[in-house]
């Protein structure tokens, strides 16, 4: 019987900003929780929002104040962090840091103090980055700088696994893929038998089901409007696909530099009619807005899990999504249709959706079912436990990591431990960061010194035991869902 | 499609609350480093931070890469059938999520970890000669320098008399122009329409074509500043900034009446502007404009203009043949009128510089020689490393008439930069905004093909400009000070025009002449400039030569073996990961509506 752990969830992105990411976190902490964990969130201040704050379920955050640099990620300082972290850490009796995002400065930092000060560290990775140009290569060495000494990554699907280990050189079986989920309670479908909601004003009828041969069929589409989400495609797509198919409509929502183009395009061709356009939606008005199609398209362009489609089939739509990064993984082929990211197989696509559904081919009320039973946040947070029973020796080395990995250590990862975790000693870690490039390794070195000297200088300035220890809130019995893994 | 089936439902049995199997290492872990490469371009995980080579291309990999290179779309297929596998007991793993696997979530997969990675898939493998071939457009531009600044020094020593020096440079130059106009008229006459050409205009920018008709149409009727919305909503969708759009608007009205009154007073204004001390940086943006307007009206009656080159380029030749209202004796009309038109507006650059001169002599009196040589070596630098070598801004030169009158269009925008400068280096607070605007000068009057990359050659442009001025302005008589700006224009604003379209437009011969003539002409000035000055010339002048073709042999070379050398490192990753290329074909269809 595994113990419970205290977690530190390191991310700069949490609520009141909207996002997957933030989502993510705040899932998997309340789930967490529910198992007995004690969980707390650590971010940077946002606007109107700064101190501890207590979630449901006594969830802490705690928003530290932080110059904030560029779209809520705050600014790298390497060490500034240290001395409030590790006060934090010190009072809520951390073991377990879990950072999360990549672009997060904050988690990076994190992560490097953690593992100064002895704790496991955990990543988890929610975005594919290239290889080719200059920012890419520079995220992917402060990734590799960070990743050196973590004990444990997560990615949300296999592709984004593929590119973490590519990224940060690391070893494959220390990552692990954890998919996204959603609340499946909060994206289903239309129930014919209540009274409709007020989204659906007269002019916009219900969906028909069973459908007929001209019923109107409505295409919904919910993204931002960037060029990595393929709004070109889509801007050059929806009018082939409303001249080939009549009897269809599209409803739009979400705003970008590129809506302009689609709002162009509508003019242009004239489809004020047939294209609405709802401007940026809440996450919550999403489901509002899918119940109202019957297709969802999704024409993005790279993506790492594609949480959306998830939802759209949830809500019963059918989809149809191009065939880039994480996205075949996520969902069966009988719940999509895909596409290449070329305008010719997009509309192709679209026209196979529209004629099977036409033909009551797909069977779209069982979705909602279906997507319940394979995402669900209690799976993932039961497979983070997992992994955090791996690094902190819970399980053993042979169980988490394979059978022999034990005695084939030497050719894999020579400073793992002899507990099957990664060694915290200074000689260990510097020879991990080392190992990261010529010039970079010896500057990854100097900082991880730094850091230790600053630790030290911490410990002798303030030291333990004269932090406060903060009570805790009162933890949930931890609950026997079958046998625990391990 | 597949049929909603019970299979979903059994392939997501709670199984996950059940301890994993067992995990053998071989199932899971590479036992070696060498022992699973079985294809050689899979990259396996330890490749990531081993220090590897990657592989060099041997014939297998190359026909490998192109044809995984074919393959635009290297997404994983026919793989998510899990109903193939379901029989078995154990579950082969699949790279699904929804699917409950049996396997731990660490466990990765030797058959399909990185199946779809991409080693340097789009690499082309560089050939040594043509690879020296291509570097001689910067040798040409390093020796043109070379001589300038020996030029210079020349002037500066009193070696040189500057009279000759512009006088063989104008010579030089009006040679060339010579010879570019009889190769214009060669291609207009020899070809007209001629669809290579013009398939080569369109090279790089086949939006032109597309948004060609619809303003076409709008000029007809509308007013001017409908138009110009028209069009500049158009160009966005196009990406094409507005200034071409709105400045080739200017074109349209001089295009249908063939004489143009307002161009020498437009011209003459413009550059005479610049003499006013105070309003310099102010006007020096009307001068643009009004060099833009002046450009487009020299060369009205066949709509071939500079500052809309690529435009004219396609129109010079295709209107012809589109409206067909340009029978080949209007064409040659036109030529004459351009030839003429580039005389005068050459004329008028001679006399500004002859105005100019006196102030640009004292220009930096209060400054001492040292900054100035400083100054104006980073300024040829930046002009060295910025200048626009792929020559693509004028490998869309049209084959119309609007050559010719290129070359005036340049030479007024050298003016007017000249003018910017002055105002650079006077007044302190207007630096920013007269440089801008200089840079945007350029931009917008020499613009062509090249959208973007066309604000970094105008930099180079006007930092060699500015570098002439400031060496101009330590010379001591105004006779000097007024040939030496008079060549740096010939050399840095029309000698470049010359050369790309020497190499793009003309055999490689002349181009290969070229090159051996300006090595050799930068070698033997070298040479005679750090020669003793009562020595006998020729004999340093000769060993300059010697010297400079070793060294441009040895650089051209030895940069060239470098380079392929270095291609051994070469390590592009490509993988689902990266944002597909969307493949969009219909974006014309509703640009033309």
């Amino acid at each position: 019987m595994a113990s419970t752990y205290n977690i530190a969830m390191v991310s700069d992105f949490f609520f009141p900003q909207p996002g997957g990411v933030e989502s993510h976190i705040y899932q998997l902490s309340t789930k967490l929780r529910d198992r007995g964990h004690k969980v707390i969130i650590i971010t940077h201040a946002y606007k109107g929002r700064t101190g501890v704050r207590y979630l449901t379920n006594g969830l802490k955050v705690y928003h530290v104040p932080f110059f904030v640099l560029y779209r809520s990620a705050s600014f790298p300082t390497v060490f500034s962090f240290f001395p409030i972290f590790r006060n934090i850490i010190l009072r809520e009796r951390i073991d377990i840091v879990h950072g999360h995002a990549s672009l997060s400065s904050l988690c990076h930092e994190a992560i490097l103090h953690a593992r100064t000060m002895g704790l496991r560290t955990v990543y988890t990775d929610h975005s594919l980055f290239g290889f080719a140009d200059a920012a890419s290569i520079f995220a992917n060495k402060i990734l590799k700088f960070s990743l050196s000494d973590v004990d444990h990554v997560i990615c949300v699907s296999h592709t984004c696994k593929e590119n973490t280990v590519l990224r940060a050189s690391l070893d494959p079986l220390m990552v692990s893929v954890i998919p996204n989920a959603v609340v499946a309670e909060n994206f289903k479908p239309l129930d014919y038998s209540k009274p409709l909601p007020a989204s659906f004003r007269p002019h916009h009828p219900p969906p028909a089901r069973p459908l007929g041969p001209h019923d109107m069929i409505t295409i919904v589409v919910i993204s931002r409007l960037f060029y990595n989400k393929g709004t070109d495609l889509l801007t050059a797509a929806i009018p082939r696909i409303l001249e080939n198919h009549p009897n269809t409509r599209f409803i739009i929502a979400g705003d970008g530099p590129k809506a302009i183009d689609l709002e162009q395009m509508i003019e242009q061709n004239v489809l004020q009619d047939r294209v609405e356009m709802l401007g940026p939606i809440r996450h919550e008005e999403v489901r509002d807005v899918m119940v109202r199609g019957h297709v969802y398209l999704h024409p993005s362009l790279t993506e790492a899990f594609g949480t959306v489609i998830v939802e759209a089939a949830s809500c019963g739509l059918y989809v149809v999504c191009t065939q880039v990064g994480g996205i075949p993984e996520v969902l069966p082929s009988h719940m999509t249709v895909f596409a290449k990211p070329e305008e010719d197989d997009l509309v192709a696509a679209t026209g196979r959706a529209i004629a099977a559904l036409r033909a009551n081919k797909v069977r779209t009320e069982l979705f909602h079912e279906q997507v319940k039973s394979m995402y669900s946040w209690t799976n993932v947070a039961m497979r983070t436990e997992r992994v955090y029973n791996g690094i902190c020796g819970a399980i053993s080395e042979a169980e988490f990591y394979g059978y022999d990995a034990a005695n084939g250590a030497g050719s894999w990862s020579a400073t793992r431990g002899r507990s099957g975790v990664q060694s915290f000693a200074l000689i260990d870690r510097l020879k991990r960061y080392y190992g990261c490039g010529i010039w970079a390794g010896k500057l990854f070195c100097l900082c991880v010194i730094v850091d230790y000297l600053i630790f030290l200088f911490l410990e002798l300035c303030f030291p333990r035991d004269q932090i406060d220890i903060c009570p805790d809130w009162p933890r949930k019995e931890r609950k026997l869902d079958g046998k625990e893994p391990g | 499609m597949a049929p909603p089936s019970g299979l979903h439902q059994s392939a997501i049995p709670s199984d996950f609350e059940t301890p994993f199997p067992p995990l053998v290492r071989s199932s899971t872990v590479p036992a070696g480093l060498t022992s699973h490469r079985a294809d050689p371009s899979h990259l396996a995980p330890e490749d990531a931070y081993g220090s590897f080579s990657p592989p060099r291309r041997s014939a297998p990999y190359d026909s490998l890469a192109h044809a995984s290179a074919t393959d635009t779309h290297p997404l994983r297929r026919g793989r998510k059938d899990p109903s193939r596998s379901r029989s078995r007991r154990r579950k082969r793993f699949q790279k699904l999520l929804w699917v409950k696997q049996s396997y731990p979530d660490n466990y990765t997969d030797q058959a399909t970890f990185l199946e779809n990675l991409q080693r340097n898939p789009r690499v082309r493998p560089y050939d040594f000669w043509p690879l020296v071939a291509d570097s001689t457009v910067i040798v040409q531009h390093v020796c043109s320098v070379i001589i300038f600044i020996v030029c210079f020094v020349g002037i500066f020593q009193e070696r040189v008399s500057p009279v000759s020096v512009v006088g063989w440079g104008s010579f030089a130059t009006f040679l060339g122009w010579l010879l570019w106009d009889w190769w214009v008229t060669q291609e207009t006459q020899g070809q007209p329409g001629d669809d290579d050409a013009r398939g080569r205009m369109m090279r790089g920018g086949r939006a032109y074509r597309d948004y060609q008709a619809p303003r076409r149409q709008d000029s007809s009727g509308l007013d001017p500043s409908m138009l110009n919305a028209s069009t500049v909503s158009i160009s966005s969708i196009s990406n094409l900034p507005s200034a071409a759009s709105s400045t080739s608007n200017l074109h349209q009205e001089p295009q249908r009446s063939t004489n143009p009154p307002g161009v020498t007073t437009a011209d003459g204004s413009g550059l005479l502007v610049p003499t006013h001390a105070h309003s310099r940086s102010a006007s020096s943006i009307n001068s643009i404009t009004s060099h833009a307007s002046a450009a487009a009206a020299n060369s009205s009656s066949n709509t071939a203009t500079t500052a809309a080159r690529v435009i004219s380029g396609s129109d010079g030749p295709g209107a012809s043949t589109q409206s067909s209202s340009s029978p080949p004796p209007t064409a040659r009309n036109s030529r004459t009128y351009v030839r003429l038109s580039t005389i005068k507006s050459a004329i008028l650059i001679y006399f500004t510089l002859l105005g100019l001169s006196p102030i640009l002599k004292s220009l930096t009196r209060s400054t001492s020689s040292d900054s100035i040589w400083a100054m104006s070596f980073w300024l040829l630098a930046i002009n060295i490393f910025f200048f626009d070598y792929s020559g693509s801004s004028w490998a869309g030169t049209g084959t119309g008439t609007g050559n010719a009158s290129a070359g005036g269009a340049t030479t007024a925008t050298g003016t007017t930069t000249t003018g910017t400068t002055t105002t650079t280096t006077t007044t302190n607070t207007t630096t920013a905004t007269a440089t801008t605007r200089g840079v945007s000068g350029i931009n917008s009057s020499s613009y062509s093909s090249s959208n973007k990359r066309m604000p970094v050659s105008a930099l180079s442009t006007n930092a060699a400009l500015m570098a002439s001025t400031v060496l101009a302005s330590r010379l001591p008589s105004t006779g000097q000070v007024f040939s030496l700006t008079l060549f740096s224009i010939e050399v840095f604003g029309l000698f470049p025009v010359f050369r790309q379209y020497a190499r793009h437009r003309r055999s490689w011969r002349y181009h290969a002449a070229l090159t051996v003539l300006l090595v050799l002409g930068a070698g033997a000035g070298v040479g005679m400039i750090l020669g003793d000055e009562h020595g006998w010339p020729w004999k340093k002048a000769v060993l300059g030569m010697v010297v400079g073709c070793l060294m441009a042999a040895l650089a051209m070379g030895g940069c060239s073996w470098w380079l392929i050398g270095l291609q051994k490192y070469k390590n592009e990753i490509y993988g689902p990961w990266d944002p597909a290329r969307p493949i969009i074909i219909s974006r014309r269809h509703w640009d033309d509506e």
